[in-house]
């Protein structure tokens, strides 16, 4: 069995190896070392790579990630599951979207994979995790979420060849109805942008809510699915689930508040809703109401802003476009 | 009723209107205000004070503050309703619990007041509106919350005499069962305490959760308490709703966590719970189970950490404990 060795983490046999993977420095000195999981099965096959909190306080994709590892014996594991599921350390210790050591460029780490190796704070993560996942991840799950509980949705680098085939596979068998094919003009400095453009079958999973805004019950669906997806790549045993038909986007509108104010939302994850309708209301901070949120386009929501308050500018909804069904 | 001026509120008789509150300046000058709604009755009664988001992420507040204003009809009131529905504005506007522009004295404006003119910039604010406070209100109702939607309890001033005995009937009349008593030497600087001892009879309201961890229900079921206090102190017409006795806690431990962790509570609010009792587990950043923590004394959940991330020294836990027999 070839050894994986990722950071501290060196996996040379069956069972969960931990470790960690240096990603910065802290100003006292000290090393950021993000925590990397390793379980390999019994039996040698590929590795699915999984990572959680590239956006620091979207936990939900850290206890499924413990979910699921928890739950496979490696005796019945073909290959090998790497996980990170606190990528973003710094941001996942201060419960925020990106690292508070950023100090230029936004710090969206998901817009700056691949990473640069002499770059800002932020493309040094990237660049640290980027290389190990290149040379060890045959797939790839990144899970992420936006505000509410009801977030549940998915999209996949639809870049042509066996990264479509299998990436659209992939999606299948997590089988959440609503789902984007990403074209590779899409969010570009992606984890999965790069992992699709190096030839890496890759699925965003969008699930639970940030912060506390997430249930236990949803991380262990989503264990399961992803059980499903193993059982798909025949890394695990057993027939594969068929969740039915799903909504396929062409794309999707990403639309920011035109007002600030006091907000409260009409519609939830997962509705159809058509151009013009009102989608949620704002009132003054003396509880008069003042305007009425329209939705731009028809189309699914992926994602609304909870309330109670808004900035302008802030992210009000989340539409997937055009959804076809099959 | 005699005409008042709160800022740029002014009454002229009967009737609704707002403005704003000066509490300190801004680095460039523009004044931090907060916003003010006061409504006049046709008949003369007094002065009921409500405030929210004294610390300014416990949107709950507002929200019940602009249901009641919405709610009530100055031509069938008998007295007035000052409110200051988000009161610490630069909290609220950032959402978070003290003032980004507190750079001293930890800032929780609900330790400093009664405030002081030549203070820090939280003790300047509690001062600039505790002079209004002292100057204008008969009662006070002040809003606030823990974490989680189930947060339900009251406190009142117990203090001598008629504080601690109109502060219980409001209490009553609000009708949570789980409310403290809050003995003398507890909550120091808070509104409650300083409005208790200058002679006004006070209720804190913990109700909802903070940020957007409220429902609409919490909001509308709390509006409807907050009317039936109205109604006894006689300031709306109607009869009093009995919501049957209230717990009357003698005490309360305030458990802080004593390392950190992921977290899953395993209890929640208004469960009894005993000493030793198992209230939450701990895992580690690979998710194996790490340890419990465990509760520190018998009474019953007032609010507990929602997780799932804790650091040494959060509110693990806050239990009201001793309820008065009789």
């Amino acid at each position: 069995m070839k050894k994986i060795e990722i950071g501290t983490a060196v996996a040379d046999k069956p069972g969960l190896t931990t470790g960690h993977l240096n990603i910065g420095a802290t100003p006292d000195g000290n090393p950021v070392n993000t925590p990397v999981m390793i379980l390999r099965g019994a039996e040698d096959g590929p590795v699915l790579w999984m990572h959680a909190c590239v956006h620091g306080d979207e936990y939900s994709g850290t206890f499924t990630i413990h979910s699921l590892i928890r739950s496979i014996n490696p005796a019945d594991l073909k290959g090998t599951l790497v996980a990170m599921p606190a990528l973003n350390l710094t941001a996942f210790q201060a419960n925020q979207r990106m690292s508070p050591f950023e100090g230029f460029n936004g710090g969206d780490l998901n817009r700056c994979f691949p990473g640069r190796e002499n770059g800002t704070v932020t493309e040094q993560i990237a660049y640290a995790v980027f290389g190990a996942l290149k040379e060890h991840a045959d797939y790839f799950v990144d899970f992420h979420t936006a505000l509410t509980q009801d977030t549940k949705w998915t999209l996949y680098a639809d870049y042509g060849g066996e990264v479509s085939e299998k990436g659209a596979r992939m999606t299948r068998a997590f089988g959440y109805s609503s789902t984007l094919p990403a074209k590779d003009n899409l969010l570009q400095g992606s984890a999965m942008h790069s992992a699709g453009k190096a030839g890496i079958p890759v699925l965003i999973v969008e699930t639970g809510g940030v912060g506390a805004a997430f249930t236990h019950e949803a991380v262990d669906a989503a264990a399961e699915r992803m059980r499903n997806v193993m059982r798909e790549l025949l890394m695990l045993d057993g027939d594969v689930e068929d969740y039915g038909t799903l909504n396929y986007f062409s794309s999707f509108d990403w639309i920011c508040s035109p007002h600030g104010g006091l907000f409260e939302k009409t519609v939830s994850c997962g509705e159809t809703i058509s151009k013009g309708q009102v989608i949620g209301r704002f009132s003054d901070v003396f509880g008069a109401p003042v305007a009425e949120a329209h939705a731009p386009s028809s189309g699914i929501v992926l994602a609304i802003h909870p309330g109670p308050v808004m900035a302008r500018g802030d992210l009000l909804i989340h539409i997937g476009l055009h959804p076809e069904r099959r | 009723m005699k005409n008042i001026e709160i800022g740029t509120a002014r009454t002229s008789g009967a009737g609704r209107v707002t403005g704003w509150l000066d509490l300190a300046d801004y680095p460039d000058g523009s004044p931090m205000r907060a916003p003010v709604v006061i409504v006049t009755g046709v008949n003369p009664g007094p002065t009921v004070w409500l405030h929210g988001c004294v610390h300014g992420n416990e949107y709950c507040g507002t929200h019940i503050i602009h249901e009641l204003l919405r709610s009530v009809d100055p031509s069938e009131m008998s007295g007035r309703v000052v409110a200051l529905p988000a009161l610490n504005i630069t909290a609220f506007n950032a959402g978070i619990r003290m003032s980004p522009f507190e750079k001293y004295n930890g800032g929780d404006m609900n330790r400093n007041f009664p405030g002081d003119p030549r203070g820090s910039l939280t003790q300047q604010m509690a001062n600039a509106i505790y002079s209004e406070l002292k100057q204008h209100a008969d009662y006070l109702v002040d809003f606030h919350t823990a974490h989680t939607p189930d947060v339900q309890w009251a406190l009142y001033a117990a203090l001598d005499g008629t504080v601690a005995e109109t502060g219980e009937r409001m209490a009553k009349a609000f009708g949570y069962h789980d409310t403290l008593a809050t003995p003398p030497d507890m909550l120091a600087g808070s509104a409650m305490m300083t409005a208790g001892s200058d002679g006004i009879p006070a209720l804190i309201v913990e109700a909802g959760g903070k940020g957007p961890a409220f429902l609409k229900n919490n909001v509308e079921d709390a509006a409807e308490r907050l009317r039936n206090v109205l109604r006894l102190l006689e300031i709306l017409q109607g009869d009093v709703t009995d919501y049957g006795p209230i717990a009357n806690f003698s005490g309360f431990d305030w458990v802080h966590a004593s390392r950190g962790g992921l977290f899953i509570p395993a209890v929640a609010c208004g469960d009894k719970i005993a000493a030793s009792q198992v209230i939450g587990q701990y895992y580690d950043i690979f998710g194996a189970p790490s340890g419990t923590a465990e509760s520190p004394r018998e009474g019953t959940v007032l609010a507990i950490h929602p997780g799932p991330l804790m650091t040494n020294g959060e509110t693990l836990v806050h239990i009201g404990h001793d309820p008065r027999k009789d």
